[in-house]
């Protein structure tokens, strides 16, 4: 009886590329938006509860790590806005030449940071 | 930064791998150890060093990285050159598929530095050092640099890539108009080197069902046909939540493709076509 082959790595050892990063960080976002409605349910829950619960929660959200977790989740609404534009136009089999898939890749890098970044000065202004 | 076409070489150093331990997920058969080294030839000048995944099945130890030192003046001036190079003059037991040695017949596809490509098409100048050449990823290994790819061939043969045509053959070929015989150009000229493929992280999580960028290439090479009549039965078989939507545009398949064609649009053609069917 032959012993079992071994696998070859795969995301061990393959080179991290926009094209496959940018789609991580996609399905990441999804996923910390998916966590972060949970926190806004929460966030109205205290509110509809009473003033204690609701000073509470605005304590947790403003504290330093609170703010941090509010500019991680404008930063994945963003990204996950941007980029999903870009599927949108690729669902329509546009934008599929190499040169654009790197354009439109970094775009969205680009767009989604600063959209956060005027978003919170607009916030803290 | 921005790439033009699939040949271009990653410039950037950093990052070179996901930050994830090496062995994440990987079974204890398929942990790559630590090999030999060789050393530099006598009187080599320009030398370049390979780090090469060997995998012996007749032995009792699992899968090791071996270092060999290439004299660049004594070899050929493509990788595929350098592992006959090392074949000839080091190890004669190094075991690699090749065939043509110019880039249409898929056989010497691994991965290379990091990224799928075939090793007769990619020059010595072009890789780092160290560089690394591993068997192609996400495979059952058979022996160093030569995989299992009878799984990824019974994907392609579901599509059943042959012409499907119920009227009566004609007496002559079944003409097609010039802009017909155009729908087909950056498909027809796949050769099934499975770099697309296996460089597909949602076939790395989902291979086993998803059927990854070079069969669905090919069944969009189908579908585009004007002279064959099996289109509906075709989408049928692809209208499935993981043959064909388990592809998620990641678009490792276009950047990686030795031949420089497109199965990230072919899919997105295949996905525009299912919807415009249901009107």
């Amino acid at each position: 009886m032959p012993r079992p082959r071994p696998k070859s790595p795969n995301m061990q050892n393959y080179r991290p590329q926009l094209t496959s990063v940018l789609s991580f960080g996609h399905r990441l976002s999804g996923v910390a938006l998916s966590l972060g409605a949970f926190g806004l349910a929460g966030w109205l829950a205290a509110g509809a509860s009473g003033p204690e619960a609701f000073g509470a929660a605005q304590a947790l959200l403003l504290s330093t790590f609170g703010r941090a977790v509010l500019f991680l989740i404008t930063l994945a609404l963003f990204y996950h806005l941007c980029n999903g534009i870009r599927h949108l136009v690729w669902d329509n089999v546009r934008g599929f030449e190499l040169r654009e898939i790197y354009l439109g890749g970094w775009a969205v890098v680009g767009a989604s940071l600063i959209l956060t970044l005027a978003f919170w000065a607009w916030g803290l202004a | 930064m921005i790439v033009d076409r699939s040949d271009e070489v990653a410039r950037l150093k950093w990052p070179r791998r996901f930050p994830v331990p090496r062995n994440l997920g990987v079974a204890a058969h398929s942990r790559i150890a630590d090999g030999k080294s060789w050393p530099a030839p006598e009187g080599a000048v320009r030398i370049a060093t390979l780090r090469v995944y060997r995998f012996d099945p007749e032995g009792a130890a699992g899968p090791r990285l071996d270092t060999f030192r290439v004299d660049l003046d004594d070899c050929g001036p493509m990788l595929l050159d350098a592992l006959i190079w090392i074949k000839n003059r080091i190890d004669p037991t190094l075991t690699f598929r090749r065939s043509c040695r110019e880039g249409v017949c898929g056989s010497c596809s691994m991965t290379i530095d990091g990224t799928n490509w075939t090793a007769c098409t990619r020059a010595m100048t072009d890789l780092a050092e160290p560089a690394t050449v591993y068997p192609l990823a996400n495979l059952p290994v058979i022996k160093d640099l030569v995989p299992d790819q009878s799984h990824l061939f019974a994907q392609y043969e579901m599509i059943e890539p042959w012409l499907h045509a119920e009227t009566l053959a004609p007496e002559r070929e079944r003409l097609q108009s010039p802009e017909q015989r155009a729908a087909l150009d950056g498909y027809y000229e796949c050769i099934l080197c499975f770099c697309c493929t296996s460089g597909c992280p949602s076939h790395w999580w989902n291979g086993d069902r998803f059927l990854g960028p070079a069969t669905l290439l090919q069944a969009w090479r189908w579908l585009a046909d004007s002279r064959d009549e099996a289109r509906g039965a075709r989408l049928d078989t692809l209208e499935d939540p993981f043959r064909l939507y388990r592809c998620h545009t990641i678009l490792n398949c276009t950047r990686t493709c030795p031949r420089g064609l497109n199965p990230g649009r072919a899919i997105a053609e295949i996905k525009k076509m299912m919807i415009e069917r249901q009107g």
